[in-house]
């Protein structure tokens, strides 16, 4: 259990996929203008590379693997998560065409956000079992999430706020981003004893 | 003067998340809309370089996300309005469409494991945690429909040149 515990403090916090490996800048920067879109993509994301995940440890674990198609795998995984997003997509609008109507604009962007395939490749890398597996995406996920919504209340508060013109924009949210990066470096100091 | 004008300007009304669509029907007292293209990542620095910008805008996915409207403020065909949502309404529905399945596979996965402690049963008991989760979602979803809260509201008519980005 407390093996499992640290494995998603370390996904989500420590090695945060966005500000420690630096994977799904592009949503980053992009999603990020409100929080109401952030929150949306990053449930939609959380939601999309837990899925996947749990698919692509199952096509290593007895497909890849046992045939020796190693070298398949990067091929492999963006089919598996474009079809993981295809199915939310249509899961989705057979539970709720109205929820679909909502949120179906953020799918198709996790198709090419590489948060999703870092982190597949991520779990194959650390040769762990289904359900650490599962978790170490999801936490990952939530930790994504978790960035992308600091991130967008920091840009809401810097909308108001008085920047030099040098700086609007851009350049001040990499700035920002990369004091959340500093900040976030202070779990690596973490102890578990 | 449009009597949904007021609704812009009463800072009091809950935020909403604001878009704009283009009426293509009319049927009696009901329109069809068509949100405009441009992703939520639209107003990127690198939308033009971005992969992700074409493949949320193209005709036919605006086209399957068109929704209805009743017509109280007399739109015609060709208008373009701005139509929002109510800012908790949209994490009302993140929530009921994926963490409740998340929520339902993470604890049927983990009982599985915690019972069984083999892979092939978590995944299956998995599985049908997300099954059971989508029903769930399902009956929630209903539920909000059934209060009205996951319809759009008409807020104005859109400006010339006015697009979500701006």
């Amino acid at each position: 259990m407390k093996e499992y515990i640290l494995l998603m403090i370390s996904a989500a916090l420590v090695n945060n996929v966005i500000l420690a490996r630096f994977l799904g800048l592009c949503s980053f920067m992009g999603v990020t203008t409100r929080i109401d879109t952030a929150v949306g993509m990053g449930l939609a994301t959380t939601f999309v590379i837990t899925v996947s995940s749990m698919v692509d440890w199952a096509v290593e674990d007895f497909l890849l693997l046992p045939y020796g198609l190693g070298y398949l795998r990067t091929v492999t995984f963006i089919l598996v998560i474009a079809a993981t997003v295809q199915f939310t997509e249509m899961i989705v609008r057979k539970v709720s065409p109205p929820l679909f109507e909502m949120l179906g604009i953020y799918l198709p962007l996790i198709t090419t956000n590489c948060a999703v395939l870092g982190v597949a490749l991520l779990l194959v890398e650390g040769k762990m079992n289904f359900i650490g597996a599962t978790l170490f995406a999801f936490a990952s996920s939530v930790g994504y999430s978790l960035v992308m919504v600091m991130f967008a209340g920091l840009r809401e508060r810097m909308a108001l706020a008085d920047i030099p013109r040098l700086f609007a924009g851009p350049p001040i949210g990499f700035i920002v981003a990369s004091m959340l990066a500093l900040a976030f470096m202070g779990f690596s100091g973490m102890s578990t004893s | 003067m449009d009597k949904f004008a007021d609704s812009a300007t009463d800072f009091g009304a809950p935020p909403m998340v604001e878009g704009i669509a283009q009426v293509v029907a009319v049927e009696g007292n009901m329109v069809w809309l068509v949100p405009e293209s441009g992703s939520s990542c639209g107003g990127c620095a690198s939308a033009a370089a971005c992969g992700s910008k074409g493949i949320g805008t193209v005709a036919s996915r605006l086209e399957a996300r068109r929704f209805q409207l009743v017509n109280d403020a007399g739109l015609r065909i060709g208008e373009r309005v701005v139509v929002g949502i109510r800012q908790n309404t949209l994490l009302k529905a993140s929530i009921t469409a994926y963490a409740i399945p998340l929520a339902t596979l993470l604890a049927a996965g983990a009982l599985a494991q915690w019972a069984a402690g083999s892979d092939t049963i978590t995944m299956i008991a998995m599985l049908a945690g997300l099954a059971l989760g989508l029903g769930l979602a399902r009956l929630g979803a209903g539920r909000l429909l059934v209060r009205g809260e996951l319809a759009p509201r008409f807020i104005r008519r859109a400006s010339p040149g006015e697009t979500c980005n701006s």
